[in-house]
């Protein structure tokens, strides 16, 4: 099988005001699964969409078997036979495999469908992947890795000669992953090049061949899976990173303001057990999956947990569900803020008075005034740049947005603030501010659980950090003692 | 300097025309009531509103509910069937219970209470299945459009009740608040028609639905679950409970519009009111309450009615049929819903 190279030459990518591609040369060989990791913001996704045409680098060529390839969109890197199958799935459940992997392609005959060509030659692909699966099968009956292997060989039809594969395991089971590698191994024998971006390295030893590690906006090196450990890769992903340090004013109390006790939900999390002190900053990591989020919301009662107690100052509360935390003195900023946390549609001064409804109410009537009181004063202390709380919430930038769900909780004067990513998708001085505000409402004694993917943020704003594999609480970490690296290898440690 | 006066000139032509679109309703009905007036003989006439009110506020007393119904993000098309169903229920009691001897207007209360509770009833079902049992809400109050329906044929056999009311009740749908004649004289008459009490019904409907929407929590939460659920919940506002109040409201307004048109004709029929649901509905969307949830305004829903009320009116007086007529009011609200699109769209 003749060998070819997907080569980029000197890639840079500059955004207004940031470069999150930096002097990237890069190879990629046939008859190999090229794995391509980096933490979050390290430029992976940047060089993703680069390869699959959806964003033009600012200089620099890519190169396939040798020739210089250009394209504008991703319908012209399908045509020079560069395919990517993202991580959100582009399938229709309600239709058969057969169709899903010929949407908008069904091979026809005198006008009208041919079906049993369309079956023939999806199992003719299916069969290239070694998998067992019914052409003829309805999506939906599917279980989620056979669905991502119906998502990769609607990729391969059209015979590309890269394939770019975006967190593929990301929605999969344990069980369900070596299923996939499985077919992955299959697509590398066809003499594909394969691109396989994970941010899960424990599956690196598995499946890889070659790891390419970017760090920053450049890369960082390639190596051979087989010569390398663990460590090492960790060591080039993250470098030697300075974890700024949370003020030192900020003094954990002794009461105990919330304990869980033996909380559990099915498939999500099991057992959980924790302690939380007046002004402490309790942090959980654990990887995408882990059930950190799941448990966040459990305690909240967004999604109920199935047993187990939530004890708030001492007074139990067996089926937690959001109006009951609320008056318990619990509040949440949910994982999406714009879907879950606010409602766009309605303005500033009502979204940060929505929790508060029955401190400005008498029950009944709403105070007009006392609404516009504390609204201002989220406004001013969280510093929402805004000129007119009567606009809505959809024209504020994402950290103000992020704020507005803050302060609505805050004027809900809660004893137990949980958040949920706080910090996703908004820019690096709006971050910093979230953490100055968490930080200012500890110091009035307001106890926080925080979750988090980046555990930089973990170590710079907590006083104390759990750790959490596959809906356990494994372990606890003391920030100031842990490298950014241990805690990333005791995160995905042995799953 | 040239470019900044084009630039204000621009700023201001666009806050020209957010306020337009925001008003255009207003600006709509203001324009087509002078076109009436100045072309149409007995339009711009006392006599006439006053028949313009009584006749639509039957229909407009449901709209307000429906406005609170659609702010909430939900629909209830069984309106129609509950004026009915309402109608017949009076009717039959009173007929039945009178006949055996009970005194009229107890038997006409215990109608009317019977009645309301079976849509207290009625609108708690709306909110339990679409809500606990997940069923969208329009399906849901189809099955009542329906149901209920068929049960006011059954209730009354198939046939109008042809009733004796109390004279209250008769009052109710088909009286009116005679003016003083200082009044008369400032039309330079000696009588002119009184207020009709569905007219009155209409105000004071609006005047809480108006409260309940701009001054209190639960119209607060309404907005809330409109626009968005998910986070209405997890503010800790209880979403079940908002939807299960606007269901039973506008079921309620719907028994007290069948209560009125019972009154007015002085029977109780299974075929009166059935089709008002999407004439409410349409009144609403006019009035400028977005589709979607979470976005519309009491004092729209007002202009919603007046204006299909003036529209038809309008159209008797010009000798159209009805079928045009129809074509007319479809076109209207083709436009009404175009124009409060566009209007996001300028926003945004």
């Amino acid at each position: 099988m003749k060998n070819i190279t997907l080569r980029a030459e000197h890639i840079t990518k500059d955004y207004p005001g940031t470069r999150a591609l930096d002097d990237i040369s890069i190879e990629f060989d046939s008859g190999k699964v090229n794995a391509l990791v980096g933490k979050n913001g390290s430029g992976k996704s940047t060089l993703i969409k680069i390869f699959s045409g959806a964003v033009k680098p600012t200089s620099g060529a890519i190169f396939l078997d040798g020739k210089e390839i250009h394209f504008n969109n991703t319908a012209e890197a399908y045509g020079k036979g560069i395919v990517t199958v993202y991580q959100e799935m582009s399938l229709v459940p309600g239709l058969s495999v057969a169709e899903n992997i010929f949407l908008g392609r069904m091979p026809m005959k005198n006008g009208i469908i041919d079906w049993p060509r369309a079956y023939q030659m999806a199992g003719d692909l299916l069969q290239k992947m070694k998998v067992r699966i019914n052409p003829r099968e309805i999506l939906y009956r599917l279980s989620m890795w056979q669905m991502q292997v119906v998502e990769i060989t609607k990729a391969l039809s059209f015979n590309p000669q890269a394939i770019l594969l975006d967190e593929p395991t990301s929605a999969l089971a344990q069980n369900e992953v070596q299923n996939l590698f499985e077919a992955v191994r299959a697509l590398r024998d066809q003499g594909v090049i394969v691109i396989y971006i994970t941010h899960k390295l424990q599956e690196l030893p598995q499946i890889a061949d070659t790891v390419s590690v970017l760090r920053d906006g450049r890369l960082m090196g390639t190596v051979q899976m087989k010569e390398v450990q663990h460590k090492d890769i960790i060591d080039l992903m993250f470098g030697e990173v300075k974890i700024q340090s949370r003020p030192k004013d900020i003094q954990v109390q002794d009461e105990i303001v919330m304990e869980v006790k033996n909380l559990s939900r099915e498939k999500w999390y099991k057992d959980v057990n924790f302690s939380l002190r007046r002004g402490e900053v309790l942090g959980i990591a654990g990887m995408l999956g882990s059930g950190r989020t799941e448990l966040l919301r459990g305690i909240f009662g967004a999604d109920p947990p199935d047993s187990g107690e939530v004890h708030i100052e001492g007074k139990p509360y067996k089926k937690t569900n959001p109006i009951k935390m609320k008056y318990a003195g619990v509040g949440l900023t949910p994982e999406n803020r714009q879907l879950e946390g606010l409602i766009l549609i309605h303005s500033i001064l009502d979204n940060l008075c929505y929790a508060s409804m029955d401190q400005t109410s008498n029950g009944l009537i709403e105070n007009k005034r006392l609404r516009n009181t504390i609204a201002e004063k989220q406004i001013r202390e969280l510093e929402i740049k805004t000129s007119n709380m009567e606009i809505p919430c959809n024209s504020l930038s994402g950290g103000n947005q992020q704020k507005v769900v803050l302060g609505n909780w805050l004027n809900t004067s809660p004893k137990i603030m949980l958040y949920d990513e706080p910090s996703r998708g908004i820019d690096v001085s709006a971050k910093q501010q979230i953490f100055e505000i968490m930080w200012a409402q500890a110091r009035k004694g307001i106890a926080t659980v925080f979750v988090s993917t980046e555990l930089e943020e973990l170590l710079e704003v907590c006083h104390r950090i759990l750790i959490m594999r596959q809906g356990k609480i494994v372990g606890e970490v003391n920030p100031d003692k842990t490298r950014i690296n241990e805690l990333y290898e005791i995160c995905m440690r042995g799953d | 300097m040239e470019l900044q006066a084009a630039k204000k000139l621009m700023l201001n032509r666009k806050k020209l025309e957010i306020f337009l679109l925001d008003h255009a309703i207003e600006v709509i009905l203001i324009v087509l009531m002078l076109a009436l007036s100045f072309n149409v003989k007995g339009f711009m006439t006392w006599s006439n509103w006053m028949n313009i009110l009584r006749a639509n506020s039957l229909k407009g007393v449901i709209a307000f509910g429906m406005t609170m119904v659609i702010i909430a993000g939900l629909i209830d098309l069984s309106v129609g069937s509950t004026v009915a169903l309402s109608g017949v229920i009076v009717a039959r009691i009173c007929r039945d219970l009178s006949a055996g001897g009970m005194d009229l207007t107890l038997a006409c209360i215990l109608g009317i209470a019977t009645s309301i509770l079976l849509a207290v009833a009625v609108g708690y079902m709306h909110g339990f299945f679409s809500h606990k049992a997940g069923m969208p809400p329009f399906i849901v109050t189809l099955v009542s459009y329906n149901a209920l329906y068929g049960l006011a044929g059954m209730v009354s056999q198939g046939f109008p009740i042809a009733n004796q009311y109390p004279e209250w009740f008769n009052v109710l749908g088909g009286g009116r608040i005679n003016l003083p004649a200082w009044f008369s004289n400032l039309f330079g008459r000696t009588e002119i028609d009184g207020i009709p009490y569905p007219a009155v019904v209409l105000l004071v409907t609006f005047l809480i639905v108006f409260f309940i929407m701009g001054y209190t929590k639960i119209g607060r939460a309404i907005y809330a679950t409109g626009g968005n659920p998910e986070s209405a919940r997890l503010s800790g506002i209880n979403v079940y409970k908002t939807k299960v109040i606007c269901f039973i409201i506008v079921q309620i307004m719907a028994v007290l519009s069948g209560f009125m048109v019972s009154g007015q004709v002085l029977a109780g029929s299974f075929s009166f009111g059935r089709d008002w649901g999407l004439d409410v509905i349409s009144a609403v969307i006019i009035g400028g309450a977005s589709f979607n949830g979470g976005l519309g305004k009491v004092w729209g829903t007002i202009l919603g009615v007046i204006f299909m009320g003036v529209i038809s009116n309008g159209m008797t007086l010009l000798n159209f049929d009805i079928y045009t007529q129809y074509v007319v009011r479809g076109i209207v609200m083709f436009l009404a819903v175009l124009i409060s699109s566009y209007r996001s769209k300028v926003r945004a």
